[in-house]
């Protein structure tokens, strides 16, 4: 597992946490409202409905100081946040699927005018055909527009993530927004024991709001917002390059950060998350599974009957999935001579999941090769299941004696 | 204060109105000598039944020529009251300014032997009362020139605005009445594209700007009210957009934020197309208009292409169904009426949603000379092609400036060259439009006043 050491360890015991029986959405919803967001804005919309209900009861009830605007739909839900957050407001939403579709014309601009947004997507599959349940389409079809993405593995780890986000979305290396991806179906509407900061931790742990210190729109410090760049005429392209790549080195930047942040919740709170990589058993394992999201419990379970029956396979799962961390998957890389990657989604141009399509550009740096293969299941809300994942283990194990197929597989396609 | 000083009145003469009778002439007389020899009224109607008659008096000139041929400065301009003041102890008696006057406002006034000239009676005319035809009238002329000028230009100078361009004027005119304290977002389009945001680095206005998304204008203007209001400051949420964001692929998130009734002023500057990417069709181009996606030619099948095919959407209407505030349509070549709603909706904004819709001629894109834009936008209110009116959800719906005879439609259609191909098909079907519109909108007038 990568970590990051602080100079300074956090001293500071947190207070006796409550315990609670929640399920994933409304641990987001609880997540947020100890950030103490100054706006939230909200549209309904399967399976992420429940997680902005529980935000408009929690100020409804009292216990969470934001505005809240019901917008009519989620291109100006997240429209509304980029105004507030150029007023300096903390800002907050959710979304998935369909709703996440619409929304893109903002979506794409959120992370180039560097606003430290947090969102949620409560992941779901991309229609057509029609669906409303869980599968990483969506999240996965905007992987490549500089927001950070993470993906949780439990109900605890999205509590305590939401919050993380915001700290990390808000520091000045980063200064860019950052998804929370839940897995649609089985975080948001699993139910699991968390255990809740206490609101004062929280805020030592997030210190001060600083939002709009580099960009602003206020009569006190007037600025144009979004001039007009690049063109071959004038000053040519220089600012928008410059921009640019400001904006890439924002994305490597947030790597560090994820890990010092994570650190420092562990320090603070006593739960260590893996910030980018989590290896699972991979110490003295062949070959290894790589996986995303909450099917990393089955998965893991899978693992540890397998490593019962004498077969050494371990597991690569995936916290930060943009930017990619390749440093840490190349670290874990160097362990093992085969691999399977498993998708909850697809990638339409290369026939295999976008995963595995990002893991074989890590594979190539390497620097030896290491025959690998795709599998596609849980589409469309479908259970991975503890049986599925031998599957993947035993064909992942063939790859050390047999060449690798190019086609991926698809487990689900006759369950 | 301006250079020419204050707001300034002036006596105005209607000619047509004029019968000759020489009633302003004794009131003056009486006025001024005492007598009633209308040789020696300041004001002289001068000419003939037949040929019309004309006004000989002092026009209070900003540029006095009389008081430049003075040679014993017994003439000044006062910049208090915008009179030209006579001193009788300073004047010769050269009568030098007798010449230098065009308009006959300074002669010698025989029963004294000085020159004599309109004081306009310390801001109380004898005269004006005086006229049984209501020929004359005393009115305030330049009050927005003076007043404004003495505001701050935020825009800054230099904008890349089209030769004549109505929108470039709209913006400079509703900027300094609405201050510093002011977000201003302005959407793709002629706004931006003439400079206000800048480019490349460099910004066009002096006051926080922004480019929204063409889509996005309320919605994002929303976020920046509501973060002022959560921590108590007062700032004004300006939109100045076009028609063809606001009224196609804009329109969700402005109905959306005037719905919530967000505290915003939401201006549309209505130029009947996308003007600043090349004059294509929007949904507020009126049914006939050539436009650049719009062309005329000989068409499919034989069946010309002449044009859109359909009438404009009303977008202000659609506004004053969502029961904003305040909805207001108003005009350049009206600009006492357009300050006046501007006044208006600024307050409005500050309690909820305040819509103002400008129709904004565009020379380039209307095909008209760019000296003839306030005459163009005049003929659209003179026709009733458009009107301008108010509403709040109290009073209702009025007309501020009713036209209640208006010329024909082709008075106005005749001005630009968008219209030039019109088949007389075309013309009456856009007369009938202008009449039902008028119709339609009375009603709502009266609906909305009871």
């Amino acid at each position: 597992m990568t970590t990051a050491t602080l100079e300074t360890p956090i001293q500071a015991k947190p207070a006796k946490q409550k315990v609670m029986l929640v399920e994933g959405n409304e641990a987001a919803a609880l997540g947020v409202a100890l950030a103490r967001p100054d706006m939230v804005a909200v549209y309904p919309i399967t399976p992420q409905s429940s997680l902005v209900e529980h935000v408009a009861k929690l100020i409804a009830d009292g216990k969470m100081d934001a505005d809240i605007v019901d917008a009519e739909g989620e291109h100006s839900v997240l429209s509304v946040l980029q105004g507030g957050a150029l007023a300096g407001a903390r800002t907050y939403t959710a979304t998935c699927g369909p709703g996440l579709a619409f929304m893109f014309e903002p979506y794409f601009r959120t992370s180039g005018m560097r606003l430290p947004i947090v969102m949620s997507i409560v992941t779901r599959d991309g229609i057509t055909p029609q669906s409303v349940w869980g599968g990483h389409q969506d999240a996965m079809t905007v992987r490549e527009v500089g927001w950070v993405q993470v993906y949780c593995e439990t109900v605890q780890e999205v509590l305590d993530t939401t919050i993380m986000a915001f700290k990390i979305a808000e520091h000045h290396d980063v200064m860019l927004p950052v998804n929370i991806c839940l897995d649609g179906n089985y975080l948001s509407y699993g139910t699991s024991r968390v255990e809740l900061p206490n609101q004062e931790d929280v805020d030592a742990f997030m210190g001060a709001k600083d939002v709009n210190w580099h960009v602003a729109l206020d009569p006190l410090r007037p600025m144009a917002v979004d001039p007009l760049t690049g063109g071959s005429g004038g000053k040519g392209p220089s600012t928008f390059v410059r921009y640019r790549k400001g904006q890439c080195k924002g994305m490597q930047n947030s790597l560090r950060v994820i890990e010092e942040i994570h650190e420092e919740w562990a320090q603070r709170f006593g739960r260590r998350f893996a910030p980018l990589v989590e290896e699972y058993r991979l110490d003295g394992a062949d070959y290894a599974i790589m996986t995303l999201g909450s099917m990393t419990g089955a998965a893991k379970d899978a693992i540890d009957e397998a490593r019962d029956a004498g077969r050494k396979v371990g597991l690569i799962k995936i916290k930060t999935f943009s930017p990619f961390p390749i440093d840490a998957l190349l670290k874990s890389f160097a362990k093992i001579q085969a691999l399977g990657v498993v998708d909850r989604s697809v990638g339409f141009r290369w026939n295999c999941g976008p995963m595995y399509q990002e893991t074989m550009g890590v594979l190539y740096r390497l620097g030896r090769h290491i025959p690998s293969m795709s599998f596609i299941g849980g589409l469309a809300g479908a259970d991975i299941t503890v049986g599925h994942f031998h599957r993947v283990i035993e064909a992942t194990e063939k790859l050390l004696s047999n060449p690798a197929p190019i086609e991926p597989v698809w487990l689900n396609e006759k369950d | 204060m301006g250079m020419f000083g204050g707001a300034y009145n002036t006596i105005a003469f209607d000619a047509n109105k004029c019968d000759g009778c020489g009633d302003c002439m004794t009131a003056c007389a009486t006025a001024k000598t005492g007598t009633v020899d209308q040789s020696r009224s300041r004001i002289q109607i001068v000419g003939s039944e037949a040929e019309g008659f004309e006004l000989a008096l002092c026009r209070q000139c900003a540029d006095p020529k009389c008081v430049t041929v003075c040679p014993a400065a017994a003439l000044t301009k006062n910049y208090a009251n915008g009179v030209i003041d006579w001193n009788a102890d300073k004047c010769v008696d050269c009568l030098l300014c007798t010449v230098g006057c065009a308009y006959a406002g300074i002669a010698l006034d025989a029963g004294t032997g000085h020159v004599a000239k309109c004081d306009t009676c310390d801001g109380a005319p004898a005269c004006v009362p005086a006229c049984p035809h209501d020929a004359l009238t005393y009115v305030t002329t330049s009050r927005i020139y003076n007043e404004v000028g003495d505001w701050e230009d935020l825009f800054a100078p230099g904008l890349a605005g089209c030769q004549g361009c109505n929108t470039e004027l709209l913006m400079r005119h509703t900027l300094r009445r609405v201050g510093p304290e002011t977000v201003l977002a302005t959407p793709p389009g002629c706004v931006p594209g003439m400079g206000s945001v800048g480019f490349n680095g460099t910004t066009g206005t002096k006051i926080p700007v922004f480019h929204p998304l063409l889509t996005n204008t309320a919605a994002m203007l929303a976020g920046v009210k509501r973060q002022y209001k959560r921590v108590g400051r007062d700032v004004t949420a300006l939109a100045i957009a076009g028609d063809g964001g606001a009224s196609d692929v804009g329109f969700q998130s402005l109905s959306g934020a005037a719905e919530r009734n967000e505290q915003i002023l939401f201006m549309v500057v209505d130029n009947e197309g996308y003007m600043n990417t090349g004059m294509q069709r929007s949904s507020c181009t009126p049914y006939g208009a050539w436009t650049s996606t719009t062309p005329i030619g000989k068409g499919p099948g034989n069946i010309p292409s002449q044009g859109k095919t359909q009438d404009a959407k009303n977008l202000p209407l659609i506004m004053v169904n969502h029961r904003c505030e305040y909805v207001a349509t108003a005009s350049t070549a009206y600009m006492e009426d357009l300050y006046d709603k501007l006044d208006k909706a600024i307050q409005a904004s500050k309690r909820g949603f305040a819509y103002l819709h400008v129709y904004s001629p565009c020379t380039t894109g209307w095909r008209f000379p760019t000296d003839q834009n306030m005459e163009v936008a005049r003929k659209a209110v003179e026709t009733n092609f458009v009107m301008l009116w108010e509403y709040n959800p109290t009073d209702g719906l009025h007309f501020t400036k009713p036209v209640d005879d208006p010329l024909p439609v082709t008075e106005y259609l005749k001005a630009m060259g968008r219209f030039r191909h019109l088949s007389p098909d075309q013309i009456s079907h856009i007369q009938g439009k202008v009449v039902e519109n008028l119709a339609f909108v009375k009603q709502m007038a009266h609906r909305e006043a009871v």
